[in-house]
Formats: C-alpha cells, structure tokens, sequence
C-alpha cells in the first residue's frame, strides 16, 4: 500500500497525469471561459473598452447596434458607447460584490465557527440572529438598512455583507457540529491546546471546502441582488457604468432604444448562469454529499 | 401537534417582535427622529424641536417609546407619509391588495405551468422538450427580473400592443366588479409571470426530480405491467404522489412572493406595498417605510407558520416528539 501511494504521488506531478487529471474532473470549459473573460474585461476595461465610458459622442445619440464598427453596441442618449459602459460595468459589479462577499465569509465564518464549537446560549443566540437574517427575504433585509444609512454604493455593499453572511454561518456552524466530537478535535483539547487555536488549526481547514462551495453557488445570487438594487436606484448614481443602472436608463427608452436594456440584462444572465454552473460542477467535484442538499 | 403548533406561534410571534423592535431601533441608531421632523429652515430653533419632541412623545424613555410604537402598530397606526400627507394607514389599506392580487396570481401561475412542465419533462426525459424544459429552468433561475420584465414589456406591450404595460387598470381594492374582471387579468399576467418565473423554474425541477424517482418505483412499474394506459398510470398513479413536495414548495413561495414583488411592482408600477415601500426609500419617508415593512415582514411570517402548520398536518415527521 504505501509504495502503491509513492507511486501514486510521484506519479501526480508528471504534465501527462495532470492533464488526466483535467480531463476527469470534467471542468465546465465554457462557463470557465465565460468567467475568464468577464474578468478579464473587469480587470482591464481601461485597455480593453474601445471609449471612455463617460465620453460623449454627441452626434451619434441614440446611434442602433451594429449600424458603425465604432460603436459596436449602438449608443446611449448622451452618445455614451455602449459596449465601453458594459465593460466599465463588469469592473463596477467586480467592485461592489467582490468586498461584500469578502466581508459576508469573513463574518458568516467567524460565527459560524463561534457558534457550532462554543455550543450552549453562545450557539442558542448566534442561531437565533442568523435565522431571523434567513428568514426575511434578501431585499427586504437590504431595503431597510439603506433606508437609515442612505443610498450609495458603500451602503449597498453593507446590506449584502449583511444579508448573505448568514447563510455561511448556518452552513459553517453545520459543519462544526459534525467535526467536534471527532478524535483530533478531543485529543487536541486534552492536550490542552487552546480553544481559539483550535478552532483556527483544526476546525477552519475542515470547512474550507463547503466554504468554497457556497461561496461559488452564492456569487450568482449576490450579483442578481446587486443589480436589483442598483436598478431601483439605491447603489451607484444614474449615469455610472453598472448593469442595473443601464437596464434602468433602457426602461425610458423602450422601444426606441431597445439595445439600451437588452444587452446588460444579457450579459447579468450569462454571468449568473456561469456562476450556476461552476457552482454546481464545483458542489459536485469538492463533495458529493452536498448534491441533494442545495 | 399542539405541541407544535404552540412552539411554531412562539417563534412566530418571536420573530415579528425582533423585526418590530429593529424597524423601531434603527431609527434611533441612525439619528434623533425629532430631528428628522423639524422643517430644514427650523434647524436651530429650539423650541420647535423640544414641542416636537413632546407631541411624538420622544421625550419619553425608549422602551415606552417602543410600547407606543407596538401599540399603534397592531393598529397600523405609523403616523403620517411626509410626501402624501395623510395617514400611512389609509395609503397600505390601498395597497395591500393589490400585493396580495399579485402574489396569489404568480403562485397560481407557477404551479399551472411548472408542474405540468415539470412531468412532461420527466416522462419525456433526454427528448428535445426535456432539454427545452430544463434551459428554461436555467434561464428563468438566472436572468434578473427587471430585465425579464422590461424585455417582455418591449415585446408584449410595446411591438405587439397585446397586453397593458404598467398599472392595474381600473380595478381597486379586494373584489372588482364583474366587468372589470377581463381588464384586471389582462394588467395581471405580465407582473405575475415576471414574479413567478424564478418560482416557476424552481417548481419544475422539483416537480421533474419528484416525478423521475415516482416514475421508477415498483406501483408504477406494476400498473404499466397490468396494462394500464400511459395517460392514467402518469397523471393518476404518478403525478399525484410526486407532487406532494412540489405543492408544500409552493405554499412556502408564497411568504417569498408576498415580498419578492419590490422588484416587480417598480418595473410595472403595480400600486402595492413593494412600490410604496421603495417610494418611502427613496424619499427619505420613514413612516412610510416602517408601515410597508412592517406589514410585509408580518404578512411573511404569517404565511410560512400557516405553512409550516399546515405541513405539521400534512407529514407527521416534521413535528418534534
């Protein structure tokens, strides 16, 4: 056995097996791609967007899609190229989910942790906050934190770190629950290692998994509200590169200018399905277990 | 089972006092709610602000303060919309009906054209209508709502001039007349399927896993031995046990759909609490705001203990020992 395991990990590093490897895990090549490239284009839109997405081509306002090669995407009613203020919009949606979710793992981690090794009245109130949180509907919860702190992109990032952070404890906490009472974690405690300790060494690297499951399978509801609220006008100004927003500036224009709409509700979908699916695949490929469950 | 149903009351009623106490809280959190109040060119006069102060009674101490606030809003007593002027009560005894028209229509909705989407598609598994049935699935779980519902007002309401736009029409309150009844369903379709859709996607994958498993098991196999016709072992053996799950989901979408209709009622200026809500947000209207959340959080938690109450009946394994 453990020869057949040094050849199996030697074996692991030739370029041969991992191309196998690849091929096993049957990775989603277009959703990938479609990733790949939504986040490319965030990340460069100043190289990669044909215009400045705030410059004005005065004489082509309104100007259809696929009429001239310099603007591609048609024009908006200030003569705002369409295709750089997508662009620009894949780097605005990167901006504000990026950090909210960042925050909302951190905090639905920490309690979850907190919450499912700590056990008693700890896990007893944690619980209860967390299930009024998943009670309510994301929306509603975000609605009422912005009505007291104001509209504005800050304050839209606030109420999705706070509406999404429950989902990872309930989740986390899950998993603690599951782990604690497992030899390494009792031993550990006699040995006398501190409780902090192990939550951080011993705990934390089990549920690193179902973290990075949840997180994918999050990411597409996270964008859908972000743009929701940006549509309602509770995020970024009017006039700023954000999906929503220009969903928002195509409703005036409806059947003149249906490109105005169309093509950032396109890309909103195509990026959440993508989403969806690596979720999935990765749900699948990470831990079997979980494929009923979501 | 009184038992549990006592426990869920107690939850319930747990919860709306939580969701009362941080609509109430935070407008304390974020300012002094007298301050608010005072006319902008008043700011600095004192006197004002302290007669003010008294005539809401935010003189008093914070959990009295409260008590008041629990009081009148048993009564739906929030005070005044500072844009409308006049009381919020009158303007969410308008619009809760309107909400509720739509909620129950896009439940209706999701479960007339998701289950039976959901049961061909797993009769028909691997054909062209499951693959089909299932990219609608995808799409309806990925595409925003306000786009679906702009997108649709382009086609329907703006090439085509088949279907209303925005509104509700003439119809106001619980109950149209009966004439009104065609212009009612005629302004309802678009805003309930909108507001359906995810649900729909939702109802017929479940509807699909629930049928595919039924499909296999052996009172069917031994029905279609017997030599019973497809038509009767699918709809009268199979759908009907498969479909016990997929109606519960649908009960529990409701609490969902009482609230998932900010969006909905925006794109289609439906004239029901989500848009009165919104309108409150942005108007910096805090009457308002707390009235229409108060309500819709008291109307989601109604609904998912009548829910789960109903499902206590239903499967005995839910309730605790």
């Amino acid at each position: 056995m453990a020869s057949d395991n040094a050849i199996l990990v030697a074996d692991d590093r030739t370029p041969a097996s991992l191309r196998r490897r690849i091929q096993e895990a049957r990775l989603p090549w277009i959703p990938l791609a479609i990733l790949v490239v939504i986040l490319f284009c965030a990340i460069f839109a100043n190289l990669v967007s044909p215009h400045d997405p705030g410059e004005k081509d005065v004489f082509n306002k309104l100007q259809p899609p696929f009429q001239s090669a310099d603007h591609i995407l048609g024009t908006d009613r200030l003569g705002k190229d369409m295709l750089s203020r997508l662009i620009y919009g894949a780097r605005t949606m990167l901006q504000v989910t990026a950090p909210s979710m960042v925050v909302a793992i951190l905090a639905g981690t920490v309690v979850g942790l907190v919450s499912g090794y700590s056990g008693r009245w700890v896990d007893s109130v944690l619980m209860r906050i967390t299930d009024a949180v998943l009670g309510f509907p994301s929306i509603l919860v975000a609605l009422l934190i912005v009505t007291y702190l104001g509209t504005g992109v800050w304050n839209v990032m606030i109420a999705i770190a706070a509406t999404q952070w429950a989902r990872f404890a309930r989740m986390i906490r899950g998993e603690v629950l599951a782990i604690r009472d497992r030899d390494f974690v009792v031993l550990a405690q006699i040995y006398g290692v501190s409780s902090g300790m192990i939550v951080w060494r011993h705990l934390f690297p089990n549920v690193i998994n179902t973290l990075m499951v949840l997180t994918s399978v999050s990411v597409g509801q996270v964008i859908l509200l972000e743009a929701s609220l940006s549509f309602l006008g509770l995020g970024l100004r009017p006039g700023d590169p954000a999906w929503g927003i220009l969903v928002a500036e195509g409703r005036e224009f409806l059947t003149q200018a249906w490109w105005i709409a169309l093509f950032p509700g396109i890309l909103i979908t195509v990026v959440v399905m993508a989403f969806n699916f690596f979720g999935d695949w990765l749900r699948d490929y990470l831990d079997p277990r979980l494929r009923r469950a979501g | 089972m009184t038992i549990y149903i006592a426990r869920r009351l107690l939850e319930g009623f747990v919860t709306l006092v939580a969701l009362s106490f941080v609509v109430f809280g935070s407008v304390h959190l974020t300012g002094d709610p007298a301050r608010f109040l005072l006319p902008i060119s008043n700011d600095h006069d004192e006197a004002v602000y302290e007669a003010q102060k008294k005539a809401y009674g935010l003189d008093k101490p914070f959990i009295i303060q409260y008590a008041n606030f629990l009081y009148k809003a048993v009564q739906l007593d929030f005070g005044n919309s500072f844009t409308a002027r006049r009381p919020v009560r009158e303007i969410l005894l308008e619009r809760i009906p309107a909400t509720v028209h739509l909620a129950l229509s896009g439940m209706v909705l999701a479960i007339v054209i998701g289950v039976p989407l959901g049961i061909i598609s797993a009769v028909k598994r691997d054909t062209i209508l499951d693959r089909v049935c299932k990219t609608f699935a995808i799409f309806g779980m990925a595409a925003p709502q306000f786009w679906v519902a702009i997108m649709l007002i382009i086609v329907l309401a703006g090439y085509l001039d088949l279907l209303p736009a925005y509104g509700r029409g003439d119809t106001q309150g619980w109950l149209p007349e009966w004439s009104q009844i065609p212009d009612m369903i005629r302004h309802l379709i678009l805003p309930a399927f909108v507001l359906a859709l995810a649900i729909i996607a939702a109802i017929m994958r479940l509807a699909r896993s629930a049928m595919l498993e039924v499909l296999d098991s052996d009172y069917v196999k031994f029905a279609q031995v017997k030599g019973m016709s497809d038509r009767v072992v699918i709809w009268k053996h199979a759908a009907r046990n498969a479909l016990i799950p997929v109606i519960t989901f649908g009960g529990i979408s409701l609490a969902g759909l009482l609230n998932g209709s900010v969006v909905v009622e925006v794109v289609f200026a439906w004239p029901g609490v989500g848009l009165m809500l919104l309108e409150g947000v942005l108007s910096n209207n805090f009457p308002q705001v707390e009235g229409a959340i108060m309500v819709s959080g008291a109307a989601y938690i109604l609904t998912a203990l009548i829910v789960d109450i109903m499902y206590g009946y239903a499967d005995p394994r839910v309730r605790p020992n």
